[in-house]
């Protein structure tokens, strides 16, 4: 069994009386795409921020390969913050020469070969005269010319376009494919998510609902639909319900016979998601 | 005269900025009633489009003419209403405010309806709208531009930074009150997968140019996607063909449907909007490149 | 990273590069000027001797001299004494909180670079130069100011404050804890504005109270004269206490009303002042003193309380940058 590439163990960041992150424990296995989901606020940009050492933890651990993570970013380790940090009035190629600078593991032509993959970003132009999907770009560029074992994504592909997310799309995959780069990327497009990735780490309300291989997770639930005042009838656990007038569709865990007069089927991962994401926003709207 | 009042209508519409044509050769109907989906990479020329039909934007060439009005600088038509992506709402105004806001700028404006909006969005008129969540921003945004009653709303990425349920749940409002109300939606999204069976009306951009415009039905029906072994050589000839992809599984090839009987042993399926869009914006990428 | 931190502080190391040589070529050019005139006034004698009467350097030869060159000396120094904060404020409290505030410091932090060296290269390209303008405009007033001698600003003495704060360490001193203190409100406040703030009004203050309790640097030394009613004060000394000693050599406590009786009263002219002071018991007069010569200690006394804090600023900085949310 080999060293899983993320571990974490009753890892809580707070934020004042803010719990952004509440005793996550868990491990994500190497050479996957883990997809990083949860309604917004649910702490996963702090599980990255945490698991990049910029930011410490309030309790607990997170470690990269076996090694812990703390405060500083761990070699092995390339990130993608939300609002791509770049120098405003540096230039495209004076960004690319300064974050070689910064580093000792660096591949020049990995940025280069990357972004010339990704069509449209011109190397003399400005960053703060960018678009956001070129920015976008141009910070993935950088992050893989670490040469990472470990990448780290946070919304990796809300500013881009369809065409330049399937191509960012397009080279996470090869990445993977080739250099056996483990994955971790928060996404709100389930849609685009679903086509990449291998393995699902749902977190909410600061914790930990589903870690799995999206296969299992997937095989784990179900979908039923049938009469809505017959609800009681279903066993296992209902994560969630939408109700219509006289049909009740619910999301449910678990392998328990169907009852009669339900139709069962298996959840795709944006209905999975989504069925966890109402849950969570029922309970908070009842708690206030 | 049915024509003339048309919620859009461009006939050769062209945009010039210094770094070249934004837009050009536009010539579009956008029906009535309709939610259009205005889909394209960066620069296609979606910002430019909707500038144009705003009054922002002065064109360069041909013209355009909003329910028979040509739009002139001096503020939207009163039909129509705007939704910017940076949705703009004052982050130390109340809810309450807001809407106020809309009343005085207004003319047109339906204080009830406005409310009513916001109360079926479960956000309270008193709260500070910095305070509230990405989706319930969208949904005040969107009570501001309905609530002068417009006949044809425009919205510019209005789902990008919401969660998958903010964005069901904006989007499903959306077109619940422009069925409604009989308002023409052109809406730019970068999220096909949530415009299928939402929008019935598609018009792609790409370099400038409008490359597909029409009911989405009658395009996924003119179109086939050709499924077919990952190895081995294309099923038509390359000019038949609108766009290819390879993938571990297998090839997928995107083709008009009058040809897709020139391909024995390949896998017919009518394509998804968002196979259909992406084809054809990565075939104009390719032009590009050539 | 040195290239990088060079490369992002391009614009406003040019900047200043700019404001040097513009202000140095005006100093220069406004020296020969007043040498010129001190020349063709003939006025070198003067300088070396001060105002005399005698010697050919009474009042009316130098006031004119004065009229038109004195205060143009007094706003070089001036210059000179308000650098350290500008540099405090436009050099150091941007330094990491501009940064902070945009958010780009992520970029750095999420290389392979560690956080005090990347703080280390900031500061070092930032404070290097503008050291070297401090120092190089500070020489550059001085010996313009040095031209006028004692018809100058010079004549008040080393201790006067403009001519203290504009001379030897000093404005290295206040240069370099301006520019720590900006730099470590700016990286603990994330927040320029706040920085600025903070560094004007508290280097503002620390110099006034450190300029009040200039005196109290090193230790006095006494003078004592056997005639009460003269003082023998040195020109250019700082006098921290005075007073009179009576006949057993104790302060006298309260002399004012025996200064003050033996004063001229009306018509009646005293004729011994010395006399009257011994009768009513104020057998000496003495001055605890710190002498114009020890300026140099007591620059280097307060140097070292500047550079002290500035230490502490600076180690506090890599606190705060190290410090993470």
């Amino acid at each position: 069994m080999s060293t899983p590439a993320l571990c974490a163990a009753g890892l809580s960041k707070h934020f004042g009386r803010v719990r952004a992150l509440d005793d996550c424990t868990f491990d994500l296995p190497e050479g996957r795409v883990i997809a990083l989901v949860g309604p917004n606020g649910a702490g996963k940009s702090t599980l990255l921020s945490l698991a990049s050492g910029l930011i410490r933890p309030t309790a607990g651990s997170i470690s990269v390969h076996g090694t812990p993570v703390r405060g500083r970013m761990h070699p092995d380790v390339a990130y993608l913050a939300q609002n791509r940090p770049l120098y405003p009035d540096f230039t495209v190629r004076e960004v690319i020469q300064a974050v070689g600078a910064m580093n000792e593991r660096w591949s020049q032509p990995r940025v280069e070969e990357v972004l010339d993959m990704l069509a449209g970003v011109d190397r003399d132009a400005k960053v703060r005269a960018l678009s956001a999907g070129a920015r976008t770009q141009v910070a993935i560029a950088l992050a893989l010319g670490r040469l990472p074992k470990v990448l780290l994504l946070d919304e990796p592909l809300s500013d881009l376009d369809p065409l330049a997310r399937d191509e960012t799309l397009r080279i996470v995959m090869t990445e993977v494919a080739d250099r056996g780069t483990t994955v971790l990327m928060s996404s709100h497009l389930l849609s685009d998510l679903s086509e990449v990735c291998d393995h699902l780490l749902l977190v909410v309300e600061g914790q930990v609902r589903l870690n799995g291989d999206v296969e299992d997770v997937l095989a784990e639930h179900r979908v039923l639909v049938g009469p809505r005042d017959d609800e009681s009838a279903v066993s296992g656990v209902v994560v969630s319900a939408s109700r219509a007038e006289r049909q009740a569709t619910l999301l449910v865990r678990g392998a328990d016979p169907v009852p009669a007069g339900w139709v069962a089927d298996r959840p795709d991962l944006e209905s999975l998601v989504v069925g966890y994401l109402r849950a969570a926003r029922e309970r908070a709207a009842a708690r206030r | 005269m049915v024509d003339g009042q048309a919620p859009v209508l461009t006939e050769g519409l062209g945009k010039k900025y210094r770094r070249g044509w934004a837009l050009r050769d536009c010539t579009l109907r956008v029906p009535e009633n309709r939610v259009v989906a205005l889909v394209g990479p960066n620069g296609a020329g979606k910002s430019t489009l909707m500038g144009l039909v705003t009054g922002l934007v002065k064109p360069t060439a041909g013209e355009i003419a909003v329910f028979g009005d040509v739009p002139n600088g001096r503020g939207l038509h009163p039909a129509v209403a705007f939704l910017a992506q940076q949705k703009p709402l004052y982050p130390q105004f109340t809810v309450a405010e807001t809407l106020r806001f809309g009343q005085r700028t207004n003319p047109t404006w339906d204080q009830e309806y406005a409310e009513g909006l916001v109360r079926r969005a479960q956000v309270p008129l008193t709260a500070k709208v910095g305070t509230l969540s990405g989706g319930q921003r969208t949904r005040v945004a969107l009570a501001l531009a309905l609530g002068k009653r417009p006949r044809l709303l425009l919205l510019d990425e209005p789902l990008a930074d919401l969660d998958p349920l903010a964005r069901e749940s904006v989007l499903r409002n959306l077109v619940e009150e422009s069925r409604r109300q009989g308002i023409t939606v052109l809406l730019s999204s970068h999220v096909l997968a949530e415009l299928e069976g939402v929008c019935d009306h598609l018009v792609l951009l790409a370099n400038g140019q409008v490359r597909v415009a029409g009911d989405v039905d009658a395009l996924l029906d003119r179109h086939v996607l050709l499924v077919g072994p990952p190895e081995g050589p294309l099923p038509l000839p390359a000019s038949s063909v609108i766009d290819a992809r390879r993938t571990a599984e297998g090839q997928e090839v995107l083709v008009p449907a009058s040809l897709a009987g020139g391909a024995p042993g390949w896998r017919q399926l009518r394509p998804r909007l968002g196979h259909l869009a992406l084809g054809y914006m990565r075939d104009a990428s390719r032009e590009v490149a050539a | 990273m040195i290239r990088v931190v060079w490369r992002q502080q391009r614009a406003q190391l040019i900047t200043m590069l700019a404001v040097f040589v513009v202000g140095a070529a005006a100093l220069l050019a406004v020296r020969a000027s007043m040498v010129s005139y001190l020349d063709g006034h003939a006025l070198g004698n003067c300088v070396a001797i001060g105002i005399r009467a005698d010697g050919g350097c009474g009042n009316d030869v130098v006031q004119s001299f004065q009229d038109i060159w004195f205060d143009r000396m007094k706003v070089g120094q001036l210059f000179v004494l308000a650098l350290p904060v500008l540099v405090g404020l436009f050099g150091g409290a941007p330094l990491f909180a501009r940064e902070l505030e945009q958010g780009t410091h992520v970029l750095a932090f999420t290389q392979s670079v560690s956080r005090i060296r990347w703080m280390s290269s900031k500061i070092a390209v930032a404070a290097a130069p503008a050291l070297v303008v401090v120092v190089a405009l500070q020489l550059l007033v001085e010996w313009w100011v040095g031209a006028a001698g004692k018809i100058g600003p010079l004549a008040s003495g080393p201790y006067f404050y403009a001519t203290f704060g504009t001379s030897g360490l000093a404005p290295v001193a206040y240069t370099l804890f301006a520019f720590s203190l900006g730099m470590f409100v700016g990286a603990a406040s994330r927040r320029t504005l706040v920085a600025m703030t903070v560094t004007l009004a508290v280097t503002v203050v620390l110099r006034y109270a450190l300029s009040s309790l200039q005196k109290f640097l090193v230790s006095a030394q006494r003078i004592v004269s056997d005639d009460p009613s003269v003082s023998k004060v040195e020109p250019g000394s700082l006098t921290v206490f005075g007073g009179y000693l009576d006949a057993n050599g104790n302060v006298v406590p309260n002399a004012n009303s025996a200064v003050m009786n033996c004063g001229s009263k009306g018509d009646a002219p005293v004729t011994d002042t010395a006399t009257c002071y011994r009768d009513h018991g104020l057998v000496k007069w003495f001055a605890d003193v710190v002498p114009a010569e020890a300026a140099g200690t007591v620059h280097l006394v307060e140097a070292a309380i500047y550079l002290g804090l500035a230490v502490v600023l600076v180690l506090a900085t890599g606190w705060a940058v190290r410090r993470q949310a």
